[in-house]
């Protein structure tokens, strides 16, 4: 049964706890709800509830006090406890605005702290908690393999291992696989690569989605020759097909073959990575699927009433079966059932968004640590009205609550622009993701508040209301009345403590968030703008898939290259032109298992592995990877040729350590021998894992694969030949698509966005930290020194000089500081080593950026010390002695 | 005994109450008023009138059974009484006799 959102039944019920007509109110809205979840969607009922519930619990509860008073002004009976809340509010409501200026200031560090928290929970909420639109997330799993050499969760079952799962398998129902396609798109217009999955039938089903229209696949549409179905998701039918709902039915050119098109997605459905297109896996009899290759990326549902513990042990017994059944492929393979949520989350992802939080959550504190240092010194201002009226009779109880009362207020006022911050904060980071890699992070695209971003930033900001509200109010209220009002208030040692208390922990946590900040800073220039192994300006990239059916066999591969390569360039202006299997920073790479003629493995069944790549002779030139000895590849190393290899700098000291590797050979395993004819220089391929690691290079006639990326060098704006070079390939073969056309320094920066975007935000994190933790301080002294101001006074009548006034007080900051630096540095080895996991081997604990920023962050402090010490030293003694 | 002055928002929720007839809650009240009168009306509001109706003596409510739908909560039915009866009668009558004789008048404007 649909139940309206706990939490603003809660709060209604709340507000309305004394009020007889609760159960009708609450119940109203419970049957009301129901209707509406059940036309409008569980979502936009629970918006509804949540403007109702919260609109009523206000409203009602006024309505009634205005009415009890209207009919019976001198009647005393009613609801106290509410009474007295009420004038809580009201006299809060007229402390705040007697103080415009605090007000402000202490709404807007709020909202900064909260803004921050806010976005950063959207984050979480939407790419880690609900990413995937799905009616049931805890029912939908993931299986993958586990064994030796298996690191990820996603890509990691053999298709024999999938069907004889598939075919035994009970507590799981739908199980179905997906596998990466790239189909290349003609109809009509001009040729598109589309991303798309192959996937068995159930996968649909096991995900609870249905088509928009036709049907989803079924176990015939896996017999080979009858598997050329394909589905679409609606934003290719819209954008290809007009959304012509007469497209089911329709023949459509898939990869050079005709498919017929069966259904169509709902909106918004482009499981896994935002694929567009899916077409059935099939097997040709010819080629029966393989055990012992891993590609498959398997998905089911729990059958109804089963658990995941039971869907883990039963697929243990049968992992373990096959096992022992087909001992080669599957030794030391087990298997693991994960929820879909758990199993297709990026690892960095999790660390990282833990980052995020951890440092909005500290800025937060600090915010809060400084409201509560203002609040303090309003808190002093007002001791003797304190006083009077305990002395009075008022109890402390009530002068809590009212103090209280108006800190949460202050928060709550707080809220709404936090929330325009958070969005702000949220848009701007949907802009700059570029649309190639949203694909692969699920739920970006829904980023945006909605009501649980409001429920969270609510809740957190009446928690941080009870954090710096609560020392100030308890401080007030636990004051000695007689001393209070004896001693004229100006001396207040307990309180001044807990000052300087507050102003070490924000030094004190404020380092570590700007030590975080500069290993993110500098670890991302070193790999955006730091050395690369090559040279990325001046050069165009571009991606081509050639489908099997028009370039089946080696040689159509070979002239498509060779063409290609002239086409490029023949263009005016371009210098040079290579073919890559794959580039650095494309996000793909490709590794081979290697033999080393004259060492051999220790266990066979362990060889080494590199990167492997297939280049045409130009490619080391083009982009300027040097070679350092021997020879770069010619046109001389032919397909009937010698086979040769150039392997990089870290491959050759790693096989070869004392040796010469020029004349040797090696193989893959059962291949022919490959002689090594030159060493070039190591390259970054990819920030994230792939730095500076082995790589063996083949000429690409010798190898020719049937997915690569197209280089040019060009002294012009690269971008510039963008057309051109589209026309060249365009002229070479028209209906072969071209995707993810765009300069290399681009290429570069997009690889790299995570990167920039954690130091862009850490960045910001610590910006205001800082700036938070300095004003803080300045507060805390110039209070200080104003308090002083008698003291100092005598001091300098008493012959003190103004250096000497100087000295003193900046003598105070320094200690503080110091303290705060100590207690931050330990904190900032803790940080850093969460920096570390999710900045793998970027982000290094660096001692000059420790040392740097304590000094930074003392001399921060002292500037702001400084300033209210030469005022105090400009005192008059006369002046302040006569205050007396 | 003189009858309450019933305010315009307060004839439209007793009138609503009378089309509902026995089973009178707030949900069906509302969908009343607004399938007559075009307005929404908003939920505080309804609550609020008949709080201050049922303070006045116009309006009489008991409480029903708790009911699985409504998360185990019961429904407060609402009654006219008597005098408000009266008191809308004179409110249609006093109207009536005003716009006796004026028909033609605002017939020709609108």
């Amino acid at each position: 049964m649909t139940h309206p959102p706990a939490v603003f039944e809660w709060l209604l019920s709340a507000a309305l706890a004394r009020d007889d007509r609760v159960e009708m109110v609450v119940g109203d809205l419970h049957e009301e709800f129901a209707t509406r979840a059940a036309r409008d969607g569980r979502g936009r009922a629970s918006c509804w509830y949540a403007a109702q519930a919260l609109t009523l619990a206000v409203w009602l509860p006024a309505a009634r006090r205005a009415r009890v008073h209207a009919a019976a002004e001198s009647r005393r009976s009613g609801d106290r406890f509410m009474r007295n809340s009420w004038r809580d509010v009201r006299s809060a409501v007229r402390a705040l605005r007697k103080r415009r200026g605090l007000t402000a200031i202490v709404t807007l560090t709020l909202a900064l702290g909260l803004g921050a928290n806010a976005a950063i929970f959207n984050l979480i909420d939407r790419l880690v908690l609900r990413p995937y639109p799905l009616k049931d997330p805890d029912a939908v799993v993931l299986l993958s393999e586990t064994g030796p050499r298996l690191q990820y969760k996603k890509e990691a079952v053999s298709p024999a291992n999938f069907f004889d799962w598939r075919a035994h398998a009970t507590k799981l129902i739908f199980l179905s696989a997906d596998a990466w396609w790239d189909a290349n798109l003609v109809d009509g217009g001009q040729p598109e690569r589309v991303a798309g999955f192959q996937v068995t039938s159930g996968f649909f089903e096991a995900l609870g989605a249905q088509t928009a229209l036709g049907r989803t696949f079924v176990r015939d549409d896996e017999t080979f020759g009858r598997h050329h179905v394909v589905i679409l998701s609606d934003a290719l039918w819209k954008r290809r097909f007009d959304a012509d709902r007469s497209v089911v039915g329709r023949t459509i050119v898939v990869d050079g073959e005709p498919h017929v098109v069966i259904g169509v997605m709902p909106p918004r459905f482009s499981f896994p990575e935002g694929s567009e297109i899916w077409s059935p896996i099939a097997f040709d009899p010819q080629m029966p699927p393989r055990r012992d290759l891993r590609y498959f990326t398997v998905i089911g549902h729990l059958r109804p009433g089963a658990s995941l513990e039971d869907a883990q042990s039963e697929m243990s017994v049968l992992a373990a079966r096959l096992a022992r059944d087909y001992p080669d492929a599957n030794r030391d393979h087990g298997v693991r059932v994960f929820t879909l949520l758990s199993g297709m989350l990026d690892e960095g992802t999790g660390p990282l968004l833990a980052l995020w939080q951890t440092s909005a959550l500290v800025v937060l504190l600090i915010a809060c640590a400084n409201i509560a240092n203002l609040l303090l010194a309003r808190a002093t201002e007002r001791r003797r009205e304190i006083a009077v009226r305990l002395a009075l009779g008022a109890s402390r109880f009530r002068i809590v609550r009212e103090l209280l009362t108006e800190s949460a207020l202050l928060a709550l006022v707080a809220v709404p622009p936090a929330l325009g911050f958070a969005w702000l904060s949220l848009r701007a980071l949907r802009v700059s993701m570029p649309a190639n890699i949203l694909r692969f992070v699920p739920g970006f695209e829904s980023l945006g508040p909605d009501f649980r971003l409001v429920g969270f930033t609510i809740a957190l900001a009446v928690l941080t209301a009870c954090v710096f509200g609560l020392i100030p109010a308890l401080q007030a209220a636990t004051s000695e009345v007689a001393e209070t009002l004896k001693e004229g208030g100006r001396t207040a040692t307990g309180r001044q403590l807990l000052r300087r208390a507050i102003v070490v922990a924000e030094m004190s946590i404020a380092l570590p968030l700007l030590v975080a900040a500069g290993l993110g800073v500098l670890g991302t220039y070193r790999f955006v703008y730091g050395p690369q192994g090559y040279e990325p300006d001046g050069v165009l990239t571009m991606k081509l898939v050639l489908p099997e059916r028009t370039y089946p066999d080696e040689p159509s591969r070979r002239q498509f290259m060779a063409r290609a390569v002239a086409g490029l360039r023949g263009i005016g202006g371009v210098e040079q032109a290579a073919g890559v299997n794959n580039m650095p920073t494309s996000g793909s790479n490709s590794s081979r298992t290697i033999e080393i003629d004259g060492h051999p493995a220790p266990d066979p069944r362990q060889l080494p592995s590199v990167d492997f790549r297939t280049a045409t002779p130009e490619y080391f030139s083009l982009l300027r990877i040097p070679i350092q000895r021997g020879r770069a590849f010619t046109d001389a190393d032919r397909q009937d040729g010698a086979p040769v290899v150039i392997v990089s700098e870290s491959m050759a000291r790693t096989y070869w350590p004392t040796e010469d590797p020029i004349g040797r050979r090696i193989r893959a395993p059962n291949g022919p021998w490959l002689t090594v004819v030159g060493i070039c220089g190591d390259v970054i391929h990819d920030w994230f894992n792939r730095r500076n690691t082995p790589a063996m290079y083949r000429p690409y006639v010798q190898s020719p694969g049937d997915s690569f990326c197209l280089l040019i060098r060009t002294p012009a704006d690269p971008a510039s030949i963008a057309p051109d070079a589209r026309r060249a390939l365009l002229a070479v073969d028209p209906a072969q698509p071209v995707f993810e056309m765009m300069t290399m320094r681009q290429a570069l920066k997009e690889r790299t966005i995570g990167l920039r975007y954690l130091a862009a935000v850490m960045s910001v994190f610590a910006g205001i930290a800082l700036v938070l933790a300095t004003v803080g301080l300045y507060a805390v002294i110039a209070y200080l020194m104003s308090q002083r101001r008698h003291e100092i006074g005598v001091r300098i009548a008493l012959g003190a000089s103004r250096r000497d006034v100087v000295r003193l007080t900046t003598g105070q900051t320094l200690r503080l500081t110091l303290v705060g630096t100590a207690i931050g540095l330990a904190l900032s080895i803790a940080l850093s080593r969460l920096m570390e996991a999710g900045m793998i081997g970027v982000a290094t604990g660096d001692i000059r950026i420790f040392l740097g920023f304590s000094v930074f962050l003392i001399g921060a402090a002292l500037v702001a010390g400084y300033l209210p010490a030469r005022r105090a030293a400009a005192i008059d003694p006369m002046v302040a002695l006569r205050v007396e | 005994m003189t009858e309450p002055y019933l305010g315009e928002f307060e004839q439209t929720v007793l009138l609503a109450i009378l089309r509902v007839g026995d089973d009178a809650y707030a949900i069906p009240i509302l969908d009343q008023i607004h399938e007559h009168t075009g307005r929404r009306v908003a939920r505080g509001a309804l609550y609020t009138a008949l709080d201050r109706l049922e303070a006045k003596g116009c309006l009489r409510s008991r409480v029903g059974e708790p009911l699985a739908e409504r998360g185990g909560r019961a429904r407060r039915y609402y009654t006219v009484t008597p005098g408000a009866l009266r008191a809308l009668k004179q409110a249609r009558a006093s109207l009536l006799r005003l716009w006796r004789g004026l028909e033609a008048r605002l017939d020709s404007k609108s």
